[in-house]
């Protein structure tokens, strides 16, 4: 197909010099760089860029500046890209949406046909009966609703954010804008001048001001150099402001990025959006805006159609007829909607090419040509009346409509911030008339239309926010008085025809009578109507449907437009992506500084928190195999496992003792120095949140270990309770300080031994539960006797720099024994069976200590501990579950999974919190909740399995393994 | 010959990550040092005047934090400023200031400093009531972000106002990074912009790959100690 395009100075976002090739439908199409792919298919003759939601009938190009949802289109796995503001670029495969088979041969095209059976709201009085029908409904509901298509397998392409700041911040490039930027700028202030289109200047760069055509040019390249050129201002072209949030906190999109502005002073020059024109086929592919056909010319040199007939009621109307003249278009006639001359000069110019102008009449109706793919005809008839035209007409031969009745501010951001508009009755039109502190607004978005004035406006709000964000400013800029307010709006630009299809909402496929019926069934409020008849909630929310809408609701409802109000702009301003929102999805990890010595050995890694910790060592396809290696050989030789992972806090002062005695349920006060013990935390409802070690190195220092989860929550409920207790005690969270390894097994003394020679081992000069501070391999180490899994054992921290060079050392030592690292599995196992219970895998966010068994763990002298209150409350209310070990009746049964249900006389009164098979016991062993009752050693229960199976366990009191405790304290 | 860091038992958090890219190493306080990375000197000044990223974990630094650190420290001779700010001292390092109750000391670019010699040879529990000390060399990683593009690559990853005109030279932030802590501090090297950032140990490498996709589009690319050096001594 032949590319026709205007001779330069038209083209102005174009490099002709760089041809660009892509697919439509199906159809290889040549563009220039810089076209949109709405104006490249314009260049090309192709006027129908998709099917409406609802009626399937042909659309074009409205506003070309992506006001509609007649221009989305698919590109690969995007959907809904607005194919007026894309731009082209090489190789695009562009899709229509909404069609069945191609754009032009839709199959679902005869729907139109069927619109009488299709009333407004009939899908919520229609598919739910007879009953049991919606199931058959929903089906072909949900193949025809939607638009675009998403690939729930599409990857998450590459999106980041960065935050951006500015003194002031100018959201819209056009003459308001431009003039803001530079005022708040020449004041001193840092500006960010922020434009939705490739390049400044707004209307300034496609509309006429004056009869010769200069003036906008003239004025926009003054601001426009003086911008680019400005130190203090940053623009951002390209770029969406897609809300305003509290503090001037800006969302601001510009391709893949997010940019999160804050600034200290927003000016809003967001312009206005024209709007429709309502008759009969007012949504016919050659039925446009006037701002739409002069940004084909101006912007992309597209000739928009060859013979047009131009609807206005105002002097935009008049330019865009001139342009169009000047552009060869043959202009058939211009209706003007006012009855009086006005917009002399402009008038008068389009006058002396010899249009003829008709004067109180409208446009009644578009015929459509043959397929309905575009214009053939416009009716044009004597208005009447509000709304009425004279049953006489004359047809005009043409395949353009250009109509320009008026403009609706572009004010979601001012409402976004609290802003408050009202309708101006005279110049019917929606004008701001309350805005919030350090919010200014200019232009358009004003109401304010002539072009001195929108430039002594942007001036005096530039100086505002200048001013607001504390800059120093002279005396504020003069706006004059004329604000050009009237003469923009006609008040009524609805034409209602008998034969309908005169439509308000063209997302929606919502003609005139859709809006009344609404209203007819009860639905007379605005917000009301709104969502009935969904009119404003398709992908344009409302930018060219709310102003008429609200017209004929308030007429229907005898009210003004003022008493009937308007629908409520909410973020986002327009469409945004998840990707965008999900930017570069910081996940942040954690390694232990023995990590890739994991993973080299095999490691299968698992996460924990942020960290990524060993789950067992060797192949996923023999993960019990390798589980019960690594237990057995803790059991009999030796195992390292890393616990670097572990919480750590360094609690010092000479009230610290004092602090823990308070924080944790044990006592401390008279713990000796080189001694190690259990702490439990509970919080004020008694509830264990958290366990570990306190080790005691010096009167005023202990060094208190914290569950791997639960170590920032530690530390902060440590300094929550020490603001108010004032206590002399410094906590700090050390837990990156530290790597640590559990040496376990009856041959840990003498692979500790091998490297470390500082430190009596002998079990009499270091017994269980103590501490000593000492070197291995010249590493120095806490090292602690514990026993979690229940073998002899040492816990031992190290400088986290030196946590590779310690677990090299110990597996060397370890060699001769046979050592072996372990992971959590089998830590998990070995520890059950010794009944040690984990916080958080056999708690839950409700148990309290006694539930738990964990009765030992209270120093019931103490005065005081947090949750020690609730405590004795809950000690004196008795138990409603208890955590109990337990064992399998019937060994041949299967192993129950962690959280099986407990049941008793068929009420679930508990579940299981452990479960293992332990190889050293030959039996399935476990943890669960039961009932009080049943919590006697002996006592059978039931576990209801997977597939609702009934099996029954018997009451074992843990420890399962070295009930005596002997081994772990060799 | 380079050294090995798995040779020493103090070994960056980093080594794995600069080794694969082929660092030099040399000893820094019994740890292996980057000092420099496949480029040759002139081309990694350049680089770090662009957009770079050092390693300089192998560097000293300590802290104290408590209800008397402050006052214990100013008694040893160290001067420190307002809150979130640092002061230069004679040796060559500088104390940042980051809480009422918390100092953070960075040594010098060479590997030393005098006053951490000095403060930690004096301390000790029962002399320093209400001073206790934050162990910062295991806690933390250390790298130096530098070049006329680093405020802008940080706000991809942090929302404080980093830029200089609103970050004084020495201002500290205490801020996320990449949703993780971290202590953010500028110190210019010579003519050229400089911050150090001071994060968990052990999400080092997290923000290491963070670091370096953000400053992708800058054309970033770690450096060696030495660039760094070389461009601290340039004139300011």
């Amino acid at each position: 197909m032949t590319m026709s395009r205007l001779p330069a100075p038209a083209g102005t976002l174009l490099d002709r010099a760089k041809p660009i090739t892509f697919r439509f439908d199906g159809q290889a199409y040549t563009g220039y760089e810089g076209d949109t792919i709405a104006s490249a298919l314009a260049a090309n003759g192709v006027t129908m860029l998709s099917r409406s939601f609802k009626y399937h009938r042909p659309r074009g190009l409205l506003s070309a500046a992506g006001h509609d949802a007649n221009s989305l289109v698919q590109i690969g796995a995007e959907p809904s890209v607005q194919a007026d503001r894309r731009r082209v670029v090489a190789g695009l495969d562009v899709q229509p949406q909404n069609v069945f088979g191609s754009l032009t041969r839709d199959y679902a095209r005869a729907i139109d046909g069927l619109g009488r059976f299709l009333p407004v709201g009939f899908y919520y009085k229609t598919f739910f009966r007879p009953k049991g029908t919606w199931k058959h409904w929903e089906k072909l509901i949900r193949a025809l609703a939607g638009l675009g298509k998403v690939d729930l397998e599409a990857h998450h392409g590459y999106y980041d954010k960065q935050y951006l700041f500015a003194d002031v911040a100018v959201v819209g490039g056009g003459a308001a804008g431009l003039s803001a930027a530079l005022e708040a700028a020449d004041a001193g202030a840092e500006v960010v001048l922020i434009e939705e289109n490739p390049t400044l200047g707004g209307a300034l760069g496609y509309a006429r001001f004056d009869a010769a055509g200069q003036e906008a040019a003239r004025v926009r390249e003054g601001l426009v150099g003086r911008v680019t050129g400005h130190a203090n201002i940053t623009v951002l072209t390209d770029a969406t402001c897609n809300g305003w949030f509290a503090d001037h906190y800006l969302p601001v999109i510009r391709g893949n990025r997010l940019y999160k502005l804050r600034a200290r002073s927003v000016v809003v020059a967001t312009g206005s959006y024209e709007q429709p024109m309502v008759f009969r086929n007012n949504d016919l592919p050659g039925v446009m805006y006037a701002s739409a056909a002069q940004r084909l010319m101006r912007h992309y040199a597209v000739r928009p159609g060859n013979r047009a007939v131009v609807a206005t009621a105002n002097g935009d109307g008049y330019g865009a007829a001139l342009d169009l003249i000047e552009a060869g278009v043959e202009v058939a006639c211009v209706a003007d909607l006012r009855p009086e001359r006005s917009d002399g000069a402009l008038a008068d110019a389009v006058a002396d090419h010899g249009v003829p102008i008709v004067r109180g009449a409208a446009v009644t109706e578009a015929i459509a040509a043959k397929g309905h793919v575009g214009v053939e005809a416009a009716r044009v008839a004597r208005i009447t009346g509000q709304g009425q035209t004279a049953a006489v007409d004359d047809r005009f031969a043409c395949d353009l409509i250009v109509t320009a009745v008026g403009y609706n501010p572009t004010a979601n951001l001012i409402h976004h911030a609290g802003g408050r508009l009202a309708y101006n009755d005279e110049a019917s039109m929606f004008e701001v008339v309350w805005l919030p502190e350090t919010i200014h607004a200019a232009g358009s978005v004003t109401g304010t239309f002539a072009l001195e004035a929108v430039l002594g406006e942007g001036r005096r709000a530039g100086w505002s926010a200048a001013r607001d964000a504390g800059r120093t400013v002279g005396a504020a800029p003069a706006v004059p008085n004329d604000r050009g307010m009237r003469g923009i709006n006609h008040p009524w630009p609805i034409f209602p025809h008998p034969k309908g299809r005169d439509f308000i909402d063209f997302d929606e496929d919502l003609q005139v009578h859709d809006i009344l019926d609404a209203i007819q069934e009860g639905y007379d409020d605005v917000e009301l109507m709104k969502r009935f008849s969904t009119c404003g909630m398709g992908p344009s929310q409302g930018r060219h449907s709310s102003l008429n809408s609200v017209r004929l609701t308030a007429r229907a409802n005898g009210r003004t437009v003022n008493e009937t109000g308007t629908t409520t702009s909410r973020p986002p301003y327009t469409q945004e992506t998840f990707g965008v929102l999900a930017g570069r999805s910081f996940e942040p990890d954690r390694l232990t500084p023995m990590h890739h010595h994991h993973v080299a050995a095999g490691a299968k890694m698992m996460v924990a928190g942020q960290w990524y910790r060993p789950q067992y060592y060797g192949s996923e396809s023999s993960r019990d195999d390798n589980v019960r290696r690594e237990v057995m050989a803790v059991r009999e030789r030796v195992g390292l496992i890393d616990v670097s992972t572990l919480g750590g806090l360094e609690v010092c002062g000479p009230d610290a003792a004092e602090l823990l005695n308070r924080i944790y349920t044990f006592t401390y006060t008279k713990q000796p120095v080189g001694r190690a013990r259990y702490v439990l935390m509970t919080d004020q409802n008694g509830v264990i949140v958290d366990d570990g070690v306190a080790c005691r190195f010096h009167d005023h220092h202990f060094y208190v270990t914290a569950t791997t989860s639960g170590a920032a929550a530690v530390y902060q409920h440590m300094l929550f309770w020490n603001a108010q207790w004032r206590l002399k005690v410094n906590i700090t969270n050390v837990t990156a300080s530290w790597a640590a390894v559990n040496l376990a097994g009856p041959k840990a003394r003498d692979v500790l031994a091998r490297v470390c020679k500082d430190v009596d081992l002998s079990t009499e000069a270091f017994p269980y539960m103590e501490v000593r501070q000492g070197t291995i391999a010249g590493v120095p180490a806490r090292i602690i006797r514990i026993g979690f899994v229940g073998e002899l054992g040492y816990e031992i921290h190290v400088p986290a720099s030196q946590g590779e060079a310690l677990w090299d050392a110990l597996m060397d030592a370890g060699k001769a024994d046979g050592i072996v690292p372990f992971g959590i599995e089998a830590q998990r196992l070995l520890r059950l069976e010794k009944g040690h219970v984990i916080i958080g895998q056999d708690t839950d966010g409700v148990t309290n200590v006694f539930e738990a068994d964990m009765a030992w763990a209270i120093a019931r002298k103490k005065p005081y501990f947090v949750g020690k209150r609730t405590l004795d409350i809950h000690e004196r209310n008795g138990l409603t579950r208890k955590l109990v070990g337990f064992s399998l009746k019937n060994p041949a049964d299967p192993a129950p999974e962690e959280s099986h249900l407990v049941i008793h006389d068929g009420a679930i009164v508990g579940r299981t919190t452990s479960v293992g098979r332990s190889h050293v016991l030959g039996k399935v062993i476990g943890l669960a909740y039961v009932a009080p009752d049943q919590a006697t050693p002996g006592t059978a229960f039931h576990i209801r399995i997977g597939g609702g199976r009934m099996i029954e366990a018997v009451v074992e009191k843990p420890p399962f393994y070295d009930a005596g405790n002997k081994r772990q304290e060799l | 010959m380079s050294l090995d860091p798995a040779s020493l038992p103090r070994r960056a958090f980093l080594y794995r990550e600069l080794q694969a890219l082929g660092a030099t190493f040399a000893p820094v306080n019994g740890m292996a040092a980057a000092i420099s990375l496949r480029d040759g000197a002139e081309a990694e000044q350049a680089q770090a005047r662009s957009m770079a990223i050092a390693d300089l974990t192998p560097l000293r630094r300590g802290g104290y934090k408590g209800w008397t650190a402050l006052d214990w420290l100013r008694g040893q001779g160290v001067a420190i400023g307002e809150n979130n700010t640092t002061v230069d001292q004679p040796d060559g390092s500088r104390v940042a200031r980051l809480a009422d109750s918390e100092a953070l000391i960075l040594g010098d670019l060479e590997g030393g400093s005098a006053l951490l010699d000095r403060v930690e040879g004096t301390w000790s529990l029962e002399s320093a009531e209400g001073a206790y000390p934050v162990p910062r060399p295991e806690t933390n990683a250390w790298c130096a972000i530098t070049g006329q593009h680093a405020a802008t690559m940080l706000a991809k990853m942090c929302g404080v106002d980093l830029r200089p005109k609103a970050f004084a030279n020495g201002a500290v932030a205490q801020t996320s990074v990449a949703r993780m802590s971290a202590i953010v501090i500028r110190r210019d090297l010579g003519r050229t912009l400089a911050y150090d950032m001071i994060a968990d140990s052990a999400a080092a490498a997290y923000l290491w790959r963070c670091l370096i996709d953000a400053m992708g589009e800058f054309d970033g690319a770690p450096v060696g100690l030495a660039a760094v050096r070389a461009l601290a001594a340039e004139a300011a």
